[in-house]
């Protein structure tokens, strides 16, 4: 049953990330295509899923919205990881007044209302991806930065770092060699919730108009750009929508069959 | 248990939607300003509209007819405005209405420092004179042709013993929630953030309300105005073509178009050697096809143009002359005399080898606008321009390319007072004139066109103004939009303008 | 350490970081191209621009106009809106109660479901109801929530009619109850669903540890009846993690609520917070800031401040 349980995310998520970037070797429709007579057609030979308000291909863009979302997802988390371990491993390792300091830096990154600092830097240099992907791990590595500082100040006293120390081991080789192995099971756990985050994230600022921009396809906004016909057309959202869904689903869920595995 | 299922009947027991008989529910985006004077946004201004009556409105040909004026004057040298105001008129608050509130209204609007947003509408005006009580006299500085139809815009007139001689902005209590008009409703409650009741005002000058309240929802967000719309608890809203597909055939639901003096196009930075001659700006004009955005993109709600000068202004539009035609062939010969030639890789290049290139810039949000800027990238791509989009946010767009000029080509809007008069726009060094055209011609015409006010002799201003850029176009038109409005079936008494303007007719609007 | 001493030292540097919170919202605020809305119109002459800038004290040097805001934080004053004309504080103020009230009952609905599921899940672990209920809260977790709310609003609202499709009340009807009631519904649900499936996963995890600690078995063997342990023993350990994601989640809810309040219509702080931030209204996005800043580290700080008293062997 375990072994069921990291298989089917594990499964899934390989799946979704199979259609995304093999997906366009199998069918080379492009998917920013418009065909303004063909606005919202349904299922056809040339569309399986029809087409979307501006008359492009819907599965197409489901690929392409699909490297862009994951793409985002992956790294935004990436990020997060990366920030979260360095401060929170630093400030868990060293404690004293660093741990303070640093804490009370998380506490303001926590603060800091996530929209204000998207409006603002997103529009500073531009809605790019680059920077869309620092926004969202900017707002999610506190949580792991704390998590890690948990971690890593319960590790420090652990035995067979005194054991290191005894050696003549320095600081921080101690952490990297022997701290480090130890979070990677936690940290696996925290990157694959972040990439459900980062997914979840990315798509609610497209909602606001802040994320990935037009005519490039994200799930995102093409959820946006469903809106105006979910009456009659309600599939422009629900494959966007189930997109979203799955993924996130599949992240969640192998992040909780990992946690299980590990505990 | 039997509580539980009781409460649970009570919620959604109750038939959701609808308001008491002979109330009209509206959409507001926002908390609104209620001083026409200070209103800084559309929610604003079309509230003001309602409650704030002018010297003159549109009737539903878009010319001015008497509001709280009754009759004027012209003189020949259209530098004097003597209006006849009429008497007998209240505010909200009872107190009498005079010539003297025209005049604090327009001491107030010509004022840079009180806040007014209406000062570049007005500049031409040096002072406004009360002879008495019920006349008020206009001197300009330069003669209008216009000032009667900008009178029956936002000009709305404010009470001058509502504000005790202190700054406008300081009266909070007034802007924010009791405002004092003349208008055929009145402010009964302002609920910050969620809505404004207005009720019948008894003492109207105009004919009786046929509505017994008006109420202003705060629906920021376009679907869910739809949805309020399709539940009943709007009775109209206005709509993007887009979301057509959302309202028709909706059960008690029709939906009306209208045409509005207003003129979306891409216009070209002259600025930049490329886009100077004005054959360059002719081929690009004949490489977009404009039939399909209007029917692709707007679904049919929007008229295919002839100059800037739009169709709803049925006075001054050159009807004689053709619509903009879509002919490549044509586009190619004009590229080709300007130098511009389809080289290796499809790209149009000039005699140094240089490609024609430009990044053409949007607002982003507005599903309507992106869908046609692409399908211009597409077309202009198609003849062998190198170009991309960059989608902004609107008041980046403003502030940081198009006010300093620092913009290859943009696509954006022009609404306009139901006026031709476009000096501002179009001739040469004027302050709207962001993408720099300069024709002398143009010049002189515009110029002429501003201070004429015999209405046969302006016409054939006009005319020959829009013939003009047919040689020499100042901006790619590409269409003029119709606005859509879904509202209540059960609804009458709407007139055939856009929302700016029937709400200036509110009294006549009723329910079946 | 004194644990007074321990509290003013927190509450300094709770100080402390609002300020850098502020400071970094002022710089990003001004440094960021647009400008503010009302400064935005294409037809706005050069006079007028002038003008208005004056009036809102824009055209004076940023240094300048850091220190007059801080000046006048001291003072109370925080400044006048852009779009509303109105006090900044006064206009964050109204809507404050409206975000309370949605959050409140969000939160409180959350507890009410997640606690008795989550507890009873855990004590019956692996069997179908369970595992339906880990399925459905993982779907819940993974769902977007704005769409979820426009698929509400759809079908509740536009097609069966049976419940609003946004405000808070039908004007003309605020102080009936029932009419408020029927205005929460939508929104209460949509904000409250991740909260929820997240603790119902944090209760039915700790229940379920705890259910199985060596002295919960022993009270087990000793006789102890079935609810006793379930109040004494499982029960109170299971509370420490949930009061933790309770602390976690409450300023999401906060700021989070953003989303659904524009949605659902709803005038809360987290829309206009979205609103003031795309007009680019100065004096109210740095109210808001500093008032989300605040409640976030304050949160924070109550969390450290009961955690030692619950949990002995957790002394910072």
């Amino acid at each position: 049953m375990p072994r069921l349980r990291t298989a089917i995310p594990a499964l899934l998520l390989a799946g979704l990330l199979l259609f995304a970037w093999a997906g366009p070797w199998l069918r080379g429709t492009d998917p920013d295509a418009l065909d303004l007579a063909a606005t919202l057609a349904p299922a056809s030979a040339a569309h399986p899923l029809g087409t979307d308000e501006s008359g492009r291909d819907i599965l197409a863009r489901l690929m392409a919205g699909g490297r862009v979302s994951l793409a985002v997802g992956a790294l935004a988390s990436g990020v997060a990881l990366l920030l979260g371990t360095l401060i929170g491993s630093l400030a868990g390792w060293r404690g004293g007044w660093m741990d303070a300091l640093l804490m009370r830096l998380t506490d303001a990154a926590m603060a800091v209302p996530v929209l204000f600092v998207a409006l603002a830097v997103l529009s500073l240099y531009g809605s790019r991806m680059a920077l869309l992907i620092g926004v969202i791990g900017a707002t999610s590595w506190p949580g792991i930065a704390r998590l890690v500082r948990a971690e890593v100040s319960a590790l420090r006293r652990a035995e067979f770092v005194h054991a290191a120390r005894g050696l003549g081991g320095r600081g921080e080789r101690i952490v990297l060699r022997h701290l480090l192995p130890q979070l990677i099971p936690t940290l696996t756990v925290a990157a694959s919730l972040g990439v459900a985050y980062a997914i979840l994230t990315e798509s609610a600022l497209s909602f606001l108009g802040l994320g990935v921009q037009p005519p490039t396809a994200s799930w995102g906004n093409m959820l946006t750009g469903a809106q105006a016909s979910l009456y009659t057309t309600p599939r422009l959202a629900i494959w966007p929508g189930l997109m979203i869904l799955l993924t996130a689903l599949a992240c969640n869920g192998l992040g909780e069959a990992l946690r299980r595995r590990s505990t | 248990m039997r509580r539980l299922a009781l409460g649970v009947a009570i919620l959604f027991g109750c038939k959701s939607g609808g308001a008491a008989p002979g109330t009209l529910q509206l959409a507001l985006i926002n908390d609104p300003i209620l001083n026409p004077v200070l209103a800084p946004d559309i929610g604003s201004i079309l509230v003001n509209k309602v409650i704030f009556p002018g010297l003159v409105r549109p009737d539903e040909h878009l010319r001015p007819e008497p509001d709280l004026a009754e009759s004027w004057t012209i003189s020949p040298d259209g530098r004097t405005y003597t209006f006849k105001l009429r008497a007998g008129v209240k505010w909200h608050d009872g107190q009498p209405f005079r010539a003297r509130d025209v005049q604090f209204t327009f001491e107030q609007i010509l004022d840079a420092n009180s806040g007014s947003m209406l000062w570049s509408d007005f500049s031409m005006i040096d002072r406004v004179e009360a002879a008495d009580s019920l006349t008020v006299t206009f001197r300009l500085k330069t003669p209008s042709a216009s000032l009667l139809t900008l009178l029956g815009y936002n000009a709305g007139i404010i009470p001058e013993h509502a504000f005790g001689g202190k700054p406008i902005l300081d009266n909070t209590a007034f802007n924010r929630g009791k405002p004092i008009g003349t208008g055929p409703f009145r402010v009964v409650s302002a609920t910050p953030g969620s809505s404004l009741i207005l009720e019948a005002n008894p003492d109207y000058f105009g004919s009786p309300p046929r509505l017994r309240q008006v109420v202003f929802r705060l629906v920021p967000d376009g679907s869910a105005q739809v949805a309020g719309l399709r539940a009943g608890e709007l009775d109209l809203v206005t709509i993007e073509p887009a979301s057509l597909p959302g309202v028709r055939g909706a059960p008690g639901i029709v939906v009306r178009d209208a045409t509005v003096p207003q003129h979306y196009f891409v216009g070209f930075n002259q600025r930049l050697a490329r886009f100077k001659p004005a054959a360059v700006r002719r081929a690009l004009d004949l490489s977009i096809n404009r039939r399909a955005i209007v029917d692709g993109v707007l679904k049919g709600s929007a008229d295919l143009p002839v100059g800037t000068i739009p169709v709803a202004l049925a006075q001054w539009f050159a009807d004689s002359l053709p619509r903009i035609p879509y002919d490549t062939a044509q586009a190619r010969q004009l590229f080709a005399s300007a130098g511009w030639r389809r080289g290796a890789g499809g790209l149009l290049r000039n005699a140094a080898g240089e490609p024609f290139r430009f990044t053409l810039l949007v607002d982003k949000g507005n599903p309507s606008r992106e869908q046609a800027a692409l399908a211009v990238l597409q077309d202009l791509k198609a003849m062998g321009a190198d170009a991309t989009l960059q989608t902004l946010e609107f008041s980046s767009l403003v502030r940081d390319y198009l006010q300093p000029g620092r913009f290859e080509a943009l696509l954006i809007w022009w609404t306009t007072p139901p006026d031709p008069d476009q000096f501002s726009y179009y001739t040469t060094g004027q302050i709207n004139n962001n993408v720099a055209y300069s024709n002398r011609r143009a010049d002189s015409l515009l110029l002429a066109g501003r201070g004429e006010t015999d209405s046969l002799r302006r016409r054939a201003v006009y005319l020959a103004f829009q013939a003009l850029e047919r040689e020499d176009p100042p901006v790619l038109v590409l269409f003029y939009p119709r606005e859509l409005m879904a509202m209540s079936a059960r609804l009458t008494g709407v007139p055939r303008l856009g929302i700016r303007d029937a709400l200036r007719h509110l009294e006549s609007f009723g329910f079946r | 350490m004194g644990y007074s001493r321990f509290v003013l030292r927190r509450l300094l540097q709770g100080l402390a970081v609002l300020w850098i919170v502020t400071t970094a919202t002022f710089i990003l605020l001004h440094l960021a191209p647009g400008g503010p809305a009302i400064l935005a119109d294409p037809k706005l002459s050069p006079v007028e621009r002038q003008a208005i800038e004056h009036r809102l004290g824009l055209d004076r040097p940023l240094p300048v106009q850091y220190l007059a805001w801080h000046r006048n934080l001291l003072r109370g004053d925080l400044g006048k809106s852009y779009l509303y004309q109105t006090p900044a504080g006064r206009t964050v103020l109204e809507r404050v109660p409206n975000t309370l009230l949605l959050t409140g009952l969000a939160l409180t609905l959350s507890l009410l479901i997640a606690l008795p599921l989550g507890s009873w899940a855990g004590r019956h672990p692996g069997k179908p109801a369970d595992r339906l209920l880990e399925l459905a809260s993982f779907t819940a977790l993974s769902l977007p929530t704005f769409w979820f709310g426009i698929v509400l609003i759809i079908l509740f609202a536009a097609l069966w009619h049976l419940l609003p499709a946004g405000g808070m009340a039908t004007p003309g009807l605020e102080s009936s109850l029932a009419d408020r009631a029927r205005h929460l519904v939508l929104p209460v649900l949509v904000l409250a669903l991740p909260g929820t499936a997240e603790l119902l996963r944090y209760v039915r995890s700790s229940v379920a540890s705890a259910s199985t600690a060596p002295h919960v078995t022993a009270a087990r063997a000793r006789g102890i009846g079935e609810p006793a342990v379930s109040r004494r023993h499982i029960l109170r350990n299971a509370l420490l993690p949930v009061v933790t994601v309770i602390g976690l989640q409450a300023p999401l809810l906060v700021s989070g609520a953003a989303i659904t309040e524009t949605i659902f219509s709803w005038p809360g702080m987290g829309r206009l917070g979205v609103e003031a931030a795309l007009g680019r209204d100065y004096p109210v996005v740095m109210t808001i800031t500093l008032a989300v800043a605040a409640a976030v580290i304050l949160i924070n700080l109550l969390l450290d401040l009961v955690y030692p008293l619950v949990d002995p062997r957790i002394r910072a």
